[in-house]
């Protein structure tokens, strides 16, 4: 077992992000980039010659560009710089911060700039996810992204209306966020009596996952800059820190062998995480929890998992609006995933919000109570977690 | 085959990619101005000096603004690097062979990618001059010009110091009337009855009227001027010995061929001679000329 010790601590001390939006024709891929690498570049008080090396990446085949890193060269400002690509998936963004955080940690380089990115409106994104199938047994009968497994099992475990209505509110609640988040991609203004005609009426995609319950297709970019302890202390008053991280993952999206009970990369990836960490009640500890949530069944699934909790525990945290902003452990004040996914910086996006939190700069969607713990987390294909710990105070 | 082969299945398999791009506010004002104007735009630098073409939103070095700052470009440039496609595969946008070339344009400090058509690719060469040519129909992509043409020369100049070899010859032939020898008379002053009055010519050594001397030698001039070395030659020096009287009709032909360069000078010698429709030899010489230097013509 490795001692999995940082040689030293790497803060996040600036984060940006373009508008996130189904179409963004009045830019291209750079141009778009370079508006999350300006307002990065802003916050953290730097310019592009204090960076060392960039770091970018993509979901790969989304956008139907072959080696982004080049061709961004203009919006990312990475001309005669360091460059590292990074593509696993809808686990870039989160990869992405994994990187960065390790070049500084090295010592490799003081400032790193990460940049995700994504315009799915240009992509085709089922082909991309067709391609990952095993041409022989999968890739024929292969439907692309959308699964309503999570649904059924959830109906099966607590009941249809239950869980449909524990799903639903999840949705209603991550909208909420979204309009208090000026940057979200689908801000519908729901309200919370409007979840039982949703629930009906809302087109019906696979199984019990609706069009509604579903995360949406998003254009955007992310840019965040790390610093080592150093600089990071002498860019920023209260940086956000990288504590740890942890990336699982399974090959398979279910046991195609049977229905052997199997334990998902979410509470896996908790349990070593939280157990390095001394975290013994994750609801409690952390302030907030920026979750990659592709749909509201799975969200409401995955909070059982990443906080470790039994039973019906998860239900009634959302039941309760202890995920709503003001509760006791908002899930995703940003708005999440359902309501921008722009998926190669999606991930990425859970990061930032939650150095965000932590910095104290989220806007009309920062927390009520302060934040020293925060929780993210990065999801894709196929059952990949990677799990971050941020704090507000220097990781020892 | 062996058996472990025979039995083996191969998955045929066909992914249909369909993919949009957004140009952005930038690219699109490119495209639309291409197709609705014909013209080529470029961005400027203030900063670092420099026009891109395609234009984008910022500089690719200093990161400033440029979208807005908007150069109007020729339509003429210059390739600057250049390569063959000789295999076919559907995507292309022409059949093979086609040049494909780096073209900088006027007013740019970039190039940019575009087909060359026109010229064939023993004739291509970098620092080839080339100019758009739109299409008929707009498809609102960079193919809305159709491909660049080479841009013919002004004037087609001669053959330089390098290019001129020992042993390259040319001439110019034609007929001597009357005409030409009454006019000649009037362009020198030289009314001399031998040339214009046949009754004393049958008292000279020929019996009937001939033309001038010089008509004839005249005639290497526009072999010299105009075909070798050719346009841009400036003769220093031409040596004539005439060898035979030409008669009203006959038919003359001036020739030259280099046979001597003159490495310190960078000058040309040619041999000089003139035959009539008999193959007599009627004159012989030599000249000394500067060829012409290489130009940029357009």
């Amino acid at each position: 077992m490795s001692k999995h010790k940082k040689n030293r601590n790497v803060g996040v001390v600036g984060v940006g992000m373009s508008v996130f939006s189904s179409h963004r024709e009045e830019v291209n891929q750079p141009e778009m980039i370079f508006e999350a690498v300006a307002e990065a570049l802003k916050n953290a008080g730097i310019t592009m010659d204090d960076v060392d090396c960039v770091v970018h990446g993509n979901m790969e085949l989304f956008e139907m560009v072959h080696q982004p890193d080049l061709w961004h060269t203009l919006g990312t400002g990475s001309r005669g710089k360091e460059v590292l690509r990074v593509t696993t998936g809808g686990t870039t963004g989160a990869t992405l911060v994994c990187a960065a955080d390790a070049l500084v940690a090295s010592g490799l380089h003081d400032i790193v700039l990460a940049i995700g990115f994504e315009k799915l409106q240009e992509g085709h994104t089922t082909g991309g996810i067709t391609n990952m199938a095993d041409p022989l047994w999968a890739r024929q009968l292969q439907t692309g992204a959308l699964t309503g497994m999570t649904a059924a099992d959830m109906i099966e475990e607590f009941g249809e209306e239950r869980a449909k209505k524990v799903s639903m509110r999840y949705r209603i609640l991550m909208d909420e966020n979204c309009m208090k988040n000026r940057k979200a991609h689908r801000r519908l203004g729901l309200t919370m009596d409007q979840a039982d005609d949703l629930a009906v009426n809302s087109p019906a995609l696979v199984g019990e996952l609706r069009m509604i319950h579903m995360c949406s297709q998003s254009d955007g970019a992310c840019a965040m800059i790390f610093a080592s302890e150093e600089k990071a202390k002498q860019l920023c008053k209260r940086p956000a820190w990288i504590k740890d991280h942890i990336t699982v993952h399974r090959e398979e999206m279910f046991c195609i062998f049977g229905d052997a009970p199997y334990k998902t990369t979410m509470r896996y990836a908790a349990e070593k995480l939280f157990e390095r960490n001394g975290v013994k009640n994750p609801v409690e500890e952390f302030d907030v929890f920026e979750m990659y949530d592709p749909s509201s069944w799975w969200a409401t699934d995955w909070l059982r998992e990443f906080l470790l909790l039994e039973g019906d525990q998860h239900l009634k945290m959302v039941e309760n609006d202890e995920i709503a902003i003001n509760g006791k452990l908002p899930i995703n004040p940003s708005g999440g995933v359902i309501g921008s996914n722009p998926i190669g910086a999606t991930a990425m996006v859970r990061v930032a919000e939650a150095a965000m939190q932590i910095m104290g700069t989220a806007g009309e969607h920062q927390v009520p109570h302060e934040v020293n713990k925060a929780l993210a987390s990065g999801f894709g294909g196929t059952m990949w977690t990677v799990l971050f710990i941020l704090t507000s105070e220097v990781p020892q | 085959m062996s058996q472990e082969h025979r039995d083996c299945f191969v998955v045929a398999g066909k992914l249909a990619l369909p993919y949009q791009y957004f140009a952005g506010s930038t690219g699109s004002k490119f495209i639309t101005t291409l197709r609705d104007k014909k013209q080529i735009l470029g961005v400027r630098c203030d900063k670092c000096n420099k026009v891109f073409v395609p234009p984008r939103k910022n500089c690719e070095v200093c990161l400033s603004p440029t979208g807005d700052n908007w150069v109007e470009l020729k339509d003429t440039g210059t390739v600057v690097n250049w390569t063959v496609i000789r295999y076919a595969e559907p995507h292309q946008p022409v059949a093979p062979p086609y040049i494909l070339a780096l073209i900088k344009l006027d007013g740019a400090d970039t190039p940019f990618a575009h087909i060359v058509t026109g010229i064939a690719a023993s004739q291509m060469k970098e620092g080839q001059r080339v100019k758009a040519r739109f299409a008929k129909k707009t498809t609102n992509t960079i193919m809305d010009i159709e491909c660049f043409r080479p841009l013919p020369p002004k004037f087609q100049v001669g053959y330089t110091y390098d290019e001129l070899e020992i042993g390259m010859s040319a001439s110019f032939t034609k007929t001597i009337t009357e005409t030409d020898v009454y006019l000649f008379a009037g362009i020198s002053g030289d009314f001399n009855p031998m040339h214009l009055n046949e009754e004393f010519a049958k008292l000279t050594p020929f019996g009937t009227r001939i033309a001038h001397g010089a008509l004839p030698q005249s005639l290497i001039a526009s072999v010299l001027g105009m075909k070798l070395p050719g346009l841009g030659t400036v003769a220093l020096e031409i040596n004539t010995r005439f060898l035979g009287p030409t008669y009203f009709g006959d038919t003359v032909t001036a020739s030259a061929e280099v046979v001597e360069k003159l490495e310190k000078k960078r000058w040309v010698r040619l041999n000089l001679s003139w035959t009539n429709q008999k193959d007599q030899l009627i004159g012989t010489g030599t000249a000394l000329v500067i060829p012409p230097a290489p130009v940029q013509t357009d």
